[in-house]
């Protein structure tokens, strides 16, 4: 889902950062709310972010399709930080990738970020909430969060690509043709991504689930109850 | 790792359980690239990134020539992301350890 420069005209990825611009706003004044409310969530979100980064950076072969491709973290990283705070790390993660890694562009940030950050974030969240909503065990629901979030991704940037790019085919069919090249290696990866996030989760409500006010449907509200390690 | 009384340690353990599940999966997951990787190569498969063949089928049908950012040629690559990917380790351990390391006793 890393979109390199000179694919998009200005026009497209223009339009892109305009509305990634509209989720980091929120996830700016998310941060900082949740900061005052949680002691611990300063160190979260830096563990979060820079896990995003390694993730979204791990190329894995996947034998069937003969090429390689990446899991995203994001769906992981809502659940744990929110959703608008992610869309936050994934534009810092992805403008690092950029400059230092070769993994996408500077003009396409936003088309990247809201293919990852947002629709991957946002997605694996609703997913969590409803799941949970429901009392799915939380590896369940933290297992298709983290699945349902992966194919989004990939869908969401062969829509942006195809948006620009169709020409007189029909949206859909090409949106469908680039998905193509995404889909047949991402979908295993998607399993895994399944399994890393439920790993993770049931690992961090298993040491600590004081620190994970709200992931039990639980809230405490109260900034005393949440002790760090040293604090 | 075993405590004297002046608090500093006299035994230290090769293994606690959290490296040794840690080298575990690592290894599990090294080794599905490994077998992955070495099926690819006997089939005469590239092993290209997706990114990469979804670029390229961008940019032939917008009739432009994409390009990343910064191109890190050769051997610089593995470098870049060794480096990345060292210091992430460092700082994702560091605040694992602040938030989730047991008390001991």
């Amino acid at each position: 889902m890393h979109i390199e420069d000179g694919i998009l005209p200005p026009r497209a990825w223009g339009f892109w950062y305009g509305v990634t611009i509209l989720f980091i706003i929120p996830g700016i004044r998310e941060i900082k709310r949740r900061v005052r409310e949680n002691l611990a969530y300063k160190p979260f979100l830096s563990m979060t972010g820079v896990a995003v980064f390694v993730i979204s950076a791990m190329h894995l072969p996947v034998p069937v399709t003969g090429s390689c491709s990446h899991p995203c973290g994001t769906p992981l990283a809502a659940i744990i930080v929110g959703p608008f705070a992610t869309a936050v790390i994934s534009s810092i993660v992805l403008f690092f990738q950029a400059i230092f890694l070769g993994h996408g562009g500077i003009t396409t940030i936003g088309a990247n970020d809201f293919s990852m950050g947002i629709v991957g974030g946002i997605s694996g969240y609703l997913c969590w909430k409803l799941l949970r909503r429901f009392d799915s065990p939380l590896w369940l629901a933290g297992g298709i969060a983290g699945f349902v979030g992966d194919v989004m991704t990939y869908l969401t940037s062969a829509f942006e690509l195809a948006l620009s790019l169709h020409g007189h085919i029909p949206l859909v069919r090409q949106w469908m043709i680039f998905f193509a090249g995404y889909g047949p290696t991402q979908l295993p990866l998607a399993i895994a991504e399944a399994v890393f996030t439920a790993a993770v989760l049931q690992v961090m409500y298993n040491r600590r689930p004081d620190l994970l006010p709200g992931i039990t449907g639980k809230r405490s509200g109260k900034i005393e109850k949440i002790q760090m390690k040293g604090a | 790792m075993r405590a004297i009384e002046n608090g500093a340690a006299e035994t230290t353990s090769w293994f606690d359980p959290f490296t040794r599940w840690m080298l575990i999966i690592m290894f599990a997951t090294l080794a599905a690239i490994f077998v992955s990787a070495k099926f690819m190569d006997m089939h005469s498969m590239l092993g290209g990134g997706t990114d990469d063949t979804v670029n390229a089928m961008a940019s032939q049908a917008a009739h432009v020539k994409s390009h990343p950012f910064v191109d890190l040629p050769g051997d610089a690559q593995v470098g870049a992301f060794s480096i990345a990917n060292f210091f992430a380790g460092m700082i994702v351990g560091h605040n694992w350890k602040k938030l989730f390391e047991r008390e001991k006793g």
